[in-house]
This record gives C-alpha cells, sequence and structure tokens, in this order.
C-alpha cells in the first residue's frame, strides 16, 4: 500500500498520540507523502500494482534452468572468475609423479588444520627428491578455502580449482585422498601448470592449459 | 435410466472436479509467485523425462523433460501423506484432530448449491447440473462457508500455542467484519434477482444474453464481493491469520503432515467455492455468448455440445477468479489488521449499505 503514513496520520488525527503533521518544505522520502484521494481509493493503485506484475510474468528470468550439465553456457552454469578458490587439486610432474615432496608447509599453514600427509622416501629411480607423501588427505568438511596452503607451497603442488559444486552423500567422500586429488586434477586437465618449478629453483615445462579455467 | 442416477452426474463433476484441480491450483500458484519474481518456479518434476514418476517407476522416458514441474503436486501431496503425523503433547487433541476436517469440508458443502453447467433435458424435465438445488440458495454458501472459521479458530484454539490463538482470534474477527460486507453485497444481488437460488439468478442472466450478466447489473456488488472473498478465504492481502511474518504460521503452525496438508486443500477448495459464486452470481454461471443458438438445436448432439461448452465456460471463470486471486496475491502486502478492520467497517459495510439503496431506487417496478 503505498504512503501508508498519510493514511495513518488520517486514521488517527483525534487521538493524543496523532503524528504531527508534515511541516511545510520538509524532506518527504518517495511514497511518504500524503495521498490524494485518488491514492486514497486504493483501487487505481492497485491496478497499477497489478499492471506492474503481470508485465513481470514475461520478464526474462533471473534464476536459471540449473541441472549441472550445461558447462558450456555460462548463462545456464555459473563459472568463476579466475583465481576463485574451490575444490583442491594435486599436479604432477613430467615423470607422473605427484609433484608434492612432503614438506608439510601447507599443513602447517592450513588454518583450518585440514591437511594431513604422511611423508615416506622416495623410491630409488626418483632422482629430484627425498620425500614424498604417502598420505595425503584434506578434509573439505573442515578447509575453509582460504588458499594459504597454496600459497605455502614451495613447489606449487597444490592448488585450488574453480570447481565450486562439491557435493557427496557421505561425509567420507569430503576426505579426498592423495589417489582422488591428482585424479581431480588430471579430470580438469590443469594438472600441470604453467609456472612448473623444480625443486631446484629451475623453472621448467610451461604447458599450453591456462590454470583454473574450464 | 433412472432420473436419480443422473443425479449422480453433478455430484460427480463437482467432487471430482474439486478434488482434481487442487494439485493444479497448488503448482499454479507456485507458477506464477515464480514468474511475477522472476524466477523460474517448479520445473523438475514434469510427466516425461528425467525425475517424472514414470522415470522413478523404472520407465525410461528420455532425456527431456515434459511439462517439467507439473507432476510436483503429486510429490508433495506424497510427502505431506509420509511425513509423521506430529500431534504435540500439550494440545486439546480431540478439537485438534477435529479442526482440519472442518476446514475442508465447508467449502466442499458450499459448492453443491453451485450450478456447474447448462441444464440437462431428461424425459422432457430440465434437470440443471447442480448438486442440491435449495430453496435457500447462496444463503447455504454465506451459512456454510462461515463454518470454515470454525476449523481455523478451533486448530488455532486447540494448539494451545499463542501464534496459533492469535491465528484463529484473527480468522474470526476477519470473519465477522467481512461477511456483513459480503452478505450486504448479495443482498443488492438477491434484490436485483428477486431470488437467492443460483440456479434462477442464473436462469434469468442467461435470458438476458451476455449483456444480462450480474456484473454489469450490479458492478459495485461485483467488487465488495471480490474484495470480501478474499478476506473470507484468507488470502493476501488479508491473510491474517495465517501471516507468517509475524505469527510463524498463525492458525496452523503446530499442525504436520496431512493435517496441514487438509488446511491447505481447504483454502484452495474455498478458492474454487468463491470463484464458483463470483461466476454463478455476476458472470452469468455456465453461460456463455452462442449458448441460445446452440441449445435451441434439433440435434441431440449439438445440445450435448451445447452442455460440455457450458461446463468449460463455468470452469473458466471460476479457474480466472483463482488465478486473480494468486495474480492479486503475489501483487500487494498485507493489510495491517487495523487496516483491516477499518476496511471492512468503514468501506465495505457503508458503499454495501449505498448499493442496496441504489438497487432498490433503481429496481422499483
Amino acid at each position: 500500500m503505498a504512503g501508508g503514513h498519510g493514511h495513518d496520520s488520517h486514521g488517527h488525527a483525534e487521538t493524543a498520540t496523532a503524528t504531527p503533521p508534515i511541516p511545510e518544505g520538509a524532506f518527504l522520502a518517495p511514497g511518504n507523502t500524503e495521498m490524494t484521494w485518488v491514492e486514497k481509493l486504493y483501487l487505481p493503485e492497485i491496478m497499477k500494482g497489478l499492471g506492474n506484475t503481470f508485465t513481470h510474468l514475461f520478464h526474462k528470468t533471473f534464476t536459471v534452468d540449473y541441472d549441472g550439465t550445461q558447462r558450456d553456457d555460462p548463462r545456464k552454469f555459473h563459472i568463476p572468475r579466475e583465481g576463485y578458490r574451490g575444490e583442491h587439486y594435486l599436479k604432477k610432474d613430467e615423470a607422473g609423479h605427484v609433484k608434492c615432496v612432503a614438506c608439510f608447509m601447507c599443513a602447517a599453514a592450513c588454518p583450518a588444520e585440514c591437511i594431513h600427509i604422511e611423508a615416506e622416501a622416495v623410491p630409488a629411480d626418483w632422482q629430484d627428491r627425498e620425500r614424498y607423501p604417502k598420505r595425503f588427505e584434506i578434509d573439505l568438511l573442515r578447509c575453509i578455502y582460504c588458499g594459504m596452503c597454496e600459497e605455502a607451497c614451495p613447489v606449487d603442488a597444490i592448488a585450488l580449482s574453480t570447481t565450486y559444486n562439491v557435493v557427496a552423500d557421505q561425509r567420507e567422500a569430503k576426505v579426498y585422498n592423495r589417489e582422488k586429488l591428482l585424479h581431480r586434477g588430471e579430470e580438469l586437465g590443469i594438472s600441470l601448470t604453467k609456472h612448473h618449478y623444480r625443486p631446484d629453483g629451475i623453472p621448467g615445462h610451461v604447458p599450453e592449459k591456462k590454470a583454473g579455467g574450464h | 435410466m433412472a432420473p436419480y442416477l443422473w443425479k449422480l452426474l453433478p455430484i460427480l463433476l463437482v467432487f471430482g472436479g474439486v478434488l482434481g484441480i487442487v494439485p493444479l491450483l497448488v503448482f499454479l500458484e507456485r507458477k506464477i509467485c515464480a514468474l511475477i519474481q522472476d524466477r523460474l518456479g517448479p520445473n523438475r518434476v514434469g510427466i516425461l523425462g528425467p525425475d517424472s514418476p514414470l522415470e522413478i517407476l523404472g520407465i525410461k522416458t528420455g532425456e527431456k523433460r515434459f511439462l517439467g514441474g507439473l507432476m510436483q503436486p503429486l510429490a508433495d501431496a506424497i510427502k505431506l501423506i509420509a511425513k509423521e503425523d506430529i500431534i504435540p503433547p500439550h494440545v486439546e487433541k480431540y478439537l485438534f484432530e477435529f479442526a482440519p476436517f472442518f476446514a475442508l469440508l465447508p467449502p466442499f458443502l458450499a459448492f453443491a448449491v453451485i450450478p456447474v453447467g447448462a441444464p440437462l433435458m431428461i424425459d422432457g424435465k430440465e434437470m440443471p447440473l447442480v448438486v442440491a438445488d435449495v430453496g435457500v440458495g447462496f444463503l447455504w454458501i454465506l451459512a456454510v462457508a462461515s463454518l470454515s472459521a470454525y476449523g481455523v479458530a478451533l486448530g488455532g484454539w486447540a494448539s494451545n500455542n499463542k501464534y496459533a490463538l492469535l491465528g484463529g482470534i484473527r480468522a474470526t474477527a476477519q470473519m465477522i467484519s467481512y461477511e456483513i460486507g459480503l452478505g450486504m453485497a448479495l443482498l443488492a444481488v438477491a434484490m436485483q434477482y428477486q431470488s437467492v437460488e443460483p440456479v434462477q439468478i442464473v436462469k434469468q442472466q442467461v435470458e438476458g444474453g451476455f449483456l444480462g450478466w450480474g456484473v454489469f447489473h450490479q458492478p459495485l456488488a461485483f467488487l465488495l464481493f471480490t474484495i470480501c472473498a478474499f478476506a473470507e478465504n484468507n488470502r493476501l492481502p488479508f491473510d491474517l491469520p495465517e501471516c507468517e511474518a509475524e505469527l510463524v504460521g498463525g492458525y496452523h503452525t503446530e499442525y504436520s503432515s496431512m493435517k496441514f496438508g487438509m488446511f491447505f486443500q481447504g483454502e484452495y477448495i474455498a478458492m474454487l467455492t468463491m470463484g464458483g459464486l463470483l461466476a454463478t452470481l455476476f458472470l452469468g454461471g455456465w453461460h456463455y455468448p452462442g449458448y441460445a443458438a446452440l441449445s435451441a438445436s434439433d440435434s441431440g448432439f449439438v445440445q450435448i455440445v451445447a452442455v460440455v461448452l457450458s461446463l468449460v465456460s463455468f470452469g473458466i471463470k471460476t479457474m480466472g477468479f483463482v488465478l486473480f486471486s494468486m495474480w492479486v496475491r503475489w501483487t500487494l502486502p498485507r493489510f495491517r489488521y487495523d487496516q483491516l478492520m477499518n476496511l471492512g467497517w468503514k468501506v465495505i459495510v457503508p458503499v454495501a449499505l449505498f448499493n442496496i439503496v441504489l438497487t432498490a431506487m433503481l429496481n422499483i417496478h
């Protein structure tokens, strides 16, 4: 109902608690004015309102038919900006090994303490490092998606993708182990990224795929 | 066929029609609400495609959804029936159980006196398509429809919950103030047609042709009736008994499962009943332009077509009101309680009185 204020002052004019009259030249918020007699009839205003809502029947909707399959259509599937912090993944090096060197930097940096790593000495044929993670688990239920692990990692082995629709029907399924994390990276086609640092600090191979893009 | 068997026809039409259309109304309400708010609304559970009932039964129906959302009320109904029926320990048990029935039954009973189609000629006798052609006419509707306030008030009181009680009290107060306006608006209609029987009123409108429709003779009563019908049905802008913003859920706060479903169903059936009454009194009932020509035909087939079209015509008018009240619901905000009372007693009643005087002056025979 437009202009409820005006109606009030009219309705309680006799009582002691009557709203004081609006002073001349006072600032009035739109719609807070004294109602004209046409407005007091309500019906023309109601018709206006009905006309307004009727046009909305034919408006383009703001919500979309989201069924999670139309990933190419930005109107049907939300594509976050680059740098969005979503689901984690682990990267591999050219040899196909996990890049992680089990330095525990990410686990130390993690404010939610959701990263659990067990280190092990590398097999004899791995020349580039001493240790690798035997167990690498991220508890996505605890994770706050702050991205500190990605920043802390000295070998750029862990990263956050833009995948935001992480769902599971069991709590256990939200604890990602090493294989799952590696697999997610492969699935996204971003297991190798442009900043590929070797432990010795020499930049290595730069693949074509952009980081974090669908 | 014996004449009393023919009597089953209007009963089946009214009972089946009303019950069958309620789920559709639930879907329409949600869809219209969504479209007015620039949303998509229910669009998953369709007739064919993923999530459809057939698919759940194991019949593959393809990838594409057909009429998505239309089967949503079915899912809702199954959900309501399957849910736990909680009876809180602090309630007045018998009245608590009883109230939903009292909310559901009156709108059904009220529909009994509304003629839903053109009269059938059986053995040379005219049989109106109405469940009960009683002499008290629409007074029956007023009497029975006010009983539904008992369902709301009892439900609110028996819940032993302050919000529910407030909702129930509001319902009674609202019902009193608007039923007077409603009755007075209808009084003018009764004066106009010299009858309170819907069958007679429709007959007179049919004789007058399209321009004989009540809305052209009683425009003010039409307007007042429409406003009061909203209040009578507890629909926005007068849904103060429910008023989820301040009363949680009003009178049905404590209800769950199908008992809540019955209140819900009662509300939609009440809408249909009011729509039917509105159509009968003001929009020529089942009449449609061209009925006279069709019914005058010698061919039995054409006469049957005329009757079927009259059913369709009545359905369209009734649904028109229901759709209109949905449209209004998603347009107007809720009245404050004192504004509602002001409108009822200080505007509707005087205007209705004026309309009665006007009708009396214009109809001196």
